[in-house]
This record gives structure tokens, sequence and C-alpha cells, in this order.
């Protein structure tokens, strides 16, 4: 079987690859799958560590479940103001959207 | 032997993918790049054998919020102009370097530190029924809570993004 390290590794390289499209990218729904990319990598990590080193208790997978469902509304509730902001400024660039009120 | 194998294939896979959303020009490109990367970390799971949350991943991740993703990408497409738009801000090339640091650190730490134990050889099968008993034995509150957030945050998404009157 495949050792502990591997998965660490791997979630470490996609959430890096989620920091990158979070700083980087214009597109406020790109920065938002970036962050769905974030969030999977951590899952990836607590549900590594749960199935390794404390498989009795289950807590990481437990954590993972409340990850999946936080990241859920998290995706609801940006869509919701990615749509409304490009309702009001006919651009969905987080860059051209720098002001606070308008 | 096979299953490391596998195991290989479906890693460097998810690297691919997850750069090629991050990378993509197009935005949609990059939304059925996510599609991929999500069904990956999915079938990791499957590696980890934790069904559970394998197929809440695919459920949830796979179905749900993709379709969510599509849908916004759909109400915010912009009319196409005469030359490509840049698709990264002007601090890109910061943002790299921090991400180089960040990964470094991340492999780094992950390969150099003493796990503790003797195990790291097998990943244990985790039941359904087990997971079941702990979230609802230790974590009820938690749960509640958490259907709650949902609720509101439900809410919250369809009065920021209702069509209001003109008045």
């Amino acid at each position: 079987m495949v050792p502990m390290e591997n998965y660490l590794v791997l979630s470490g390289i996609i959430f890096s690859l989620g920091v990158y499209g979070v700083l980087a990218r214009r597109n406020a729904v790109l920065v938002l799958m970036s962050v769905e990319l974030m969030l999977n990598a951590v899952s990836l990590n607590f549900v590594a560590f749960s199935a390794y080193l404390d498989p009795d208790k289950a807590t990481g997978i437990i954590f993972a479940v409340f990850v999946i469902a936080v990241a859920a509304a998290e995706v609801g509730l940006a869509l919701a103001i990615v749509i409304r902001l490009f309702r009001n400024r006919s651009t969905a660039n987080v860059d051209e959207a720098a002001t606070m009120r308008w | 032997m096979t299953t490391e194998v596998l195991w290989w294939i479906f890693a460097v896979a998810i690297v691919a993918v997850s750069a090629g959303v991050v990378f993509a020009r197009t935005v949609i490109h990059s939304a059925i790049f996510l599609i991929l990367s999500l069904a990956g970390v999915g079938a990791m799971y499957l590696f980890l054998t934790i069904e559970f949350i394998a197929l809440v991943q695919f459920l949830i991740y796979g179905g749900a919020v993709t379709v969510l993703i599509l849908l916004a990408l759909m109400l915010t497409r912009m009319a196409a102009s005469g030359e490509p738009e840049p698709t990264t801000g002007v601090q890109a090339p910061f943002g790299a370097l921090v991400v180089l640091g960040l990964m470094v650190t991340l492999i780094g730490v992950a390969v150099s530190t003493a796990w503790p134990g003797d195990l790291g050889e097998n990943a244990v099968a985790v039941s359904i029924e087990h997971i079941g008993e702990q979230m609802f034995q230790n974590f009820g509150a938690p749960f509640m809570i958490t259907a709650a957030l949902l609720l509101v945050a439900f809410i919250g998404a369809i009065v920021i993004a209702r069509q209001e009157d003109e008045d």
C-alpha cells in the first residue's frame, strides 16, 4: 500500500495550486474554484491522517464531512455574490470590483 | 503492487487536472478540469478505503457544486471582445513566488516529519456504521449547527441573488 506521506505531498501540491489560483486569477468564479481545490486538499489531508493514525475515533473523517457541508454553503453564497456583482458591474473580474460601495 | 501503480497514475492525473483548473485560459475548461480533479480526489478516498467520504465527494462535489459553478459561469458570461483579456492580474508573479515557497515547505514538512507509531504501511478500513456512531455520539452539536448554517447560507444566497423590483 501507499505510505501516508504520499497523500500529504499530493494534498500539499493541490493546496498550493489552489492558492496560486486565488492569488493570481482575475475571474471571480475561478477564484472560487481554486478555493474548492484548497478545501479538497485539506479534506484529503484530514481523511489520510484519520485513516492511518486514528481509525478508531474517525475524527478526521467527520471533520471532512463538515468541510464538505460548509463548502457547499460557501459555494452557494459566493456564487450569489458573483451574480449580484455581475448584475451591478457587468464584470466578473475581482480586480475591477475594488471599491467597497457605489 | 497493482494498487500502488494505480495510485501513482491517479496522483499524476490529479495534479495535472488541478494545474489545468488554475492555468486554463477558458473558464469553462477550468470548470471541466475541476470536475475531473474532484472525482480524482474521490478516487483517493477509495484508495484510503473510506467509501462514505468518497460517495459524499462524488455526490456533493461532482454533482451539486459543479452544477452550481457551471450555472454561475453561464449567468456571468461576458460579451466576447476583440482581443482576449489577460486571465491573471499584475500580482501573478508574486503569487507564484509565494506559492513556490508554500509548496516546498508543505512537501518538506510532510516528507521529513517522523510520523508516530509503526503504522505507515496500511490504511485501516473504517465502516459507514462506525462513522455514523461517532458522528451522532460525539459530534451531535456540530451536526445541528451545520444544519442551521446551511439553512442560513441558502436563505442568504436567495436574498443576495434575488432580482430587486424597480421602485
